[in-house]
């Protein structure tokens, strides 16, 4: 005959559970390691179906603890289920909980549950558990590990014939009355011995067995239990230690068992079939004499892998703050892709290395811009201190920064990212950008800082993907240019006027463009000057301390959501700019009319604040630019740094280079040439 | 809309009147303040674990049965609690696996519980203005009103016009009281299957 097979208890947590034991770690228990009684219930096993395959899948053997586990007065067992207690030890350090003598620990909890029968020939330890537990309340991890101790037959169990329907056994009706008597008991029964009188049967706790069996024929006797495993040919562990109860108190009438797995919380429709089991079961061998010595017994759980070791949850997720703030940034913008556009591919934004050059107003914006758009890595760079008056204009700072002479601004901005939103990756660099038209004061120290501020800045460069040139002077911005232009990176510029702004991204590198395509320009592409000290030399954009006030947000938004459009963009920096008549139209999808899944993704952006418009341009690039065109780009690559300081040092030496110099006096004669319209409509304010 | 006291009663007249006999059937919690009670009920949901080497797989003794489960069990705990703000019910949840680690945002939405699958965003897509009916809820994060825990839940703010409307096609001039408001949150119910499996 083959030996029975036991299906062991499998323990289900719920998450209550943990912040149980965490409010009573801080509040009760504190240092204690003093044992503790816990609740868990089970009820019938249960098949689910699977929604993919449709097949039903047999749940486990499960054993279940909750909020209430701690609770002993309060522990609501949950309808159809019955209640199991263990011992429950926490342990206050991880080494405490491994260096646990675990099999004296395991032993006496099974000395319990073997004296409790002896004494008292209650069943109510039968299901005792041991739980030991360490809990990490800094990291929300909790290691546990279960035992639900089972006594080992010796000899084995064996079954006779097979495991069966337990309708082959017991009429519908017999089932039906069987489940109607559980239902009208005060405490749900664990275990419950069933008696067959002719028609009928009856059912009665275990402790009544003698009372309850005698003058009963072995062939009206049944020992039955709640039954937690769905499996058809192998009962549930609490039958391993109703059978060591039964041989311990009554060896004489108990070497064959008739036995009812019961499975049916719920009646059974007519028509379908009880999912009850029933088998008859033998212990091999002769007389067995009366157990006085506690058999051996097993029980600790295994964890997913198969092995017997603790098992770990880890309740971050639901609990650590700042997963939790990590989880809701990525929640609100996955629902702009679930419910809005689902074409939108928020891991390419979110994973956009955005470098912002300049932590000024500008930068301010476009940080928290990006930092909306889930943007991770936000580097700034500005060789300022923060000042009084930057905290009401530059959202990134307050009061305390600007005392004692100033924080510097790009780590000070940085810090203040990181406190809005622990999961950013954010830096801030002190550096200053050389610029043309500001010579380097000819000794080696100011040559050697210099060297080392433009190998800082292509080191940044060369480790983002993205660099916004947001300073505030015209001629800090030619350096990144060339540097980005000549490593591929996007570049975009927001620039501000008092009323006016400029938001642009810079074109391809020309030998990158394919032949044929209109090449975009970059900021200095509509120059016929080079860039140079703007203190003399002053444009409007650069008046940026005087702005109203809203410009920097709308300037500094407008200047990420380009970048948003630009990398949803299949050809990315390549992406062809709308001519600037062009409406899309909401009707149709805007991949589909040429932009990107956002809409499209304009070259310039100019914005009238006066009259609120913002109008798109299209500037295409020039092949004497001073940033951008292939001269400056190949003499950077050639010679590096020497060229660069020659392009600081010389205020012509950029015009020679592109030969914008000979253009410039083509273009004075010009312009003399000509009859000048002052009030001309070309005229603008950049 | 409902007042606390109408989803109490509603909700005590919605549970008498459904099937108990189910695992998944609703119960009423009575808060320890009175009148702040909530339904609740657990589901228990399944995904496929990928088969693990069991050469090594340790046996402590012949009687008992080695498993090798296809399937890992999921729990889900779910709550129907009355929204002050909205002044409807609002669907919270917790999704958490055996040992009580929540599931993260990508593995609750590919869950059983969510009808919806969540689009691949490998297809072009019309712009939200021509999207008036947003397909997917807003799922946030927060705590349980009542119980104090961190749950998921499903934002309250679409439905109430979403079940008035559903009402208008339903609501008899013979109905009682009780009747409506088991009615309203039935339709309520109809509204929220919309997206998840109630
Ligand atoms: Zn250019």
């Amino acid at each position: 005959m083959p030996i029975v097979q036991f299906t062991p208890f499998s323990s289900i947590i719920q998450p209550d559970f943990w912040h149980k034991l965490t409010n009573l770690k801080i509040d009760v228990l504190k240092l204690s390691d003093d044992a503790l009684t816990v609740s868990g219930s089970y009820s019938t096993g249960r098949t689910v179906k699977d929604r993919e395959s449709g097949q039903e899948i047999a749940l486990g053997c499960t054993i279940a603890l909750g909020d209430g586990a701690f609770d002993e007065r309060e522990f609501g067992v949950p309808q159809g289920s019955v209640r199991a207690n263990g011992t429950f030890k926490n342990y206050n350090t991880i080494e405490d909980f491994k260096a646990a003598d675990k099999t004296s620990l395991f032993n006496q909890e099974a000395e319990k549950i073997w004296n409790q029968i002896l004494t008292t020939r209650s069943t109510a330890l039968l299901t005792h558990f041991l739980l030991i537990t360490y809990a990490d309340l800094k990291k929300y991890k909790y290691y546990y590990w279960f035992a639900f101790p089972a006594f080992v037959a010796k000899p084995a169990w064996e079954l006779n014939g097979e495991w069966k329907g337990a309708g082959g056994e017991f009429s519908s009706s017999q089932l039906g009355s069987i489940h109607t008597q559980l239902k009208l008991q005060k405490e749900p029964l664990a275990f419950f011995l069933v008696r067959t009188d002719t028609q009928d049967v009856s059912i009665s706790p275990v402790e009544e067995y003698e009372t309850f069996f005698a003058n009963t024929p072995s062939s009206a006797q049944t020992i039955a239990f709640v039954d937690p495993s769905a499996a058809p040919d192998s009962p549930g562990w609490p039958l391993r230690n109703l059978l060591a109860y039964l041989r311990a108190l009554y060896p004489a009438t108990t070497s064959t068992v008739r036995v009812l797995c019961w499975r049916d919380e719920h009646p059974v429709v007519e028509g379908l079939e009880w999912r009850s089991r029933f088998g008859v079961l033998e212990v091999g061998g002769a007389e067995a004499a009366a157990a006085v010595t506690r058999p051996q017994a097993v029980g600790w759980e295994k964890n997913p892998q198969g092995k017997l070791g603790p098992r770990a949850a880890d309740l971050a997720p639901m609990m650590d703050p700042k997963r939790l703030a990590e989880q809701a940034v990525d929640l609100n913008l996955k629902l702009m892709r679930w419910r809005i556009l689902p074409a939108l591919d928020l891991e390419k934004v979110a994973g956009t290395k955005c470098l912002l050059l300049g932590a000024g107003t500008l930068g301010c914006y476009v940080a928290r811009t990006l930092m909306g758009w889930g943007v991770r890595t936000i580097t700034f760079v500005d060789s300022a201190r923060v000042s009084f008056s930057n905290p009401v204009r530059q959202p990134l700072f307050e009061f305390a920064d600007c005392l004692d002479g100033g924080k510097p601004k790009a780590e000070c901005a940085a810090a203040s990212l990181k406190r809005i939103f622990p999961g950013i990756n954010a830096t801030g660099h002190q550096l200053s950008i050389p610029m043309p038209g500001h010579p380097i004061p000819p000794n080696p120290t100011s040559l050697a800082q210099a060297k080392a501020d433009v190998e800082k800045l292509e080191r940044l460069i060369d480790e983002h993907d993205a660099v916004f040139l947001l300073m505030d002077s015209r001629e800090s911005r030619w350096l990144p240019t060339v540097i980005s232009a000549a490593k591929g990176k996007i570049v975009l510029n927001a620039a501000l006027g008092f009323d006016t702004f400029l938001v642009m991204r810079h074109g391809a590198r020309a030998s990158s463009v394919k032949e044929g395509v209109t090449r975009l320009g970059c900021y200095y592409c509509n120059d016929i000057v080079a860039p140079a000290d703007s203190l003399t030399d002053r444009t409007l954009d650069q008046m940026c301390t005087v702005t109203r006030p809203g410009l920097a947000a709308i300037a500094g938004s407008t200047a990420v959501e380009l970048l948003a459009s630009l990398v949803q963009h299949p050809d990315g920096i390549y992406a062809a700019a709308p001519p600037p008549a062009q409406d899309l139209h909401a009707t149709q999808s805007y991949a589909e009319q040429g932009g990107s899944v956002l809409g499209s993704v304009p070259h310039q952006l100019r914005g009238f604040l006066a009259q609120f418009r913002n109008m798109p341009l299209v500037g295409a690039a020039y092949d004497r630019c001073t940033g951008c065109s292939e001269t400056v780009l190949q003499a950077y690559e050639k010679d590096g740094f020497d060229m660069l300081v020659k392009a600081f040092n010389d205020q012509k030496y950029l015009e020679t280079l592109t030969g914008l110099d000979k253009l410039f006096d083509e273009g004075e004669a010009a312009l003399e040439a000509v009859d000048w319209d002052e009030d001309g409509e070309g005229d603008d304010d950049f | 809309m409902l007042s606390r006291s109408q989803f109490e009663i509603a909700a005590k007249a919605f549970i008498a009147n459904h099937d108990s006999h189910s695992h998944s059937a609703w119960s009423w919690f009575d808060s320890a303040r009175p009148g702040y009670g909530f339904m609740s009920r657990t589901t228990i949901h399944t995904r496929p674990i990928p088969a693990h080497d069991l050469a090594d797989e340790e046996t402590e003794d012949d009687a008992t049965v080695t498993i090798h489960p296809t399937h890992e069990q999921l729990t889900c705990k779910q709550y129907v609690v009355y929204s002050a703000s909205f002044q409807v019910p609002a669907f919270y949840f917790t999704i958490h696996n055996s040992n009580g680690s929540p599931l993260p945002l990508s593995e609750i939405v590919k869950s059983s519980l969510f009808k919806l699958g969540v689009p691949d965003g490998s297809h072009a897509t019309t712009f939200a203005l021509t999207m008036p009916t947003s397909s997917f809820p807003l799922l946030s994060q927060g705590d349980h009103p009542i119980l104090g825990t961190p749950c998921w839940y499903l934002h309250p703010c679409e439905s109430a016009n979403a079940v008035q409307e559903l009402m208008r096609e339903v609501q008899q001039d013979t109905w009682d009281e009780i009747t409506r408001l088991v009615r309203w949150l039935e339709m309520w119910f109809m509204v929220l299957g919309g997206a998840v499996s109630v």
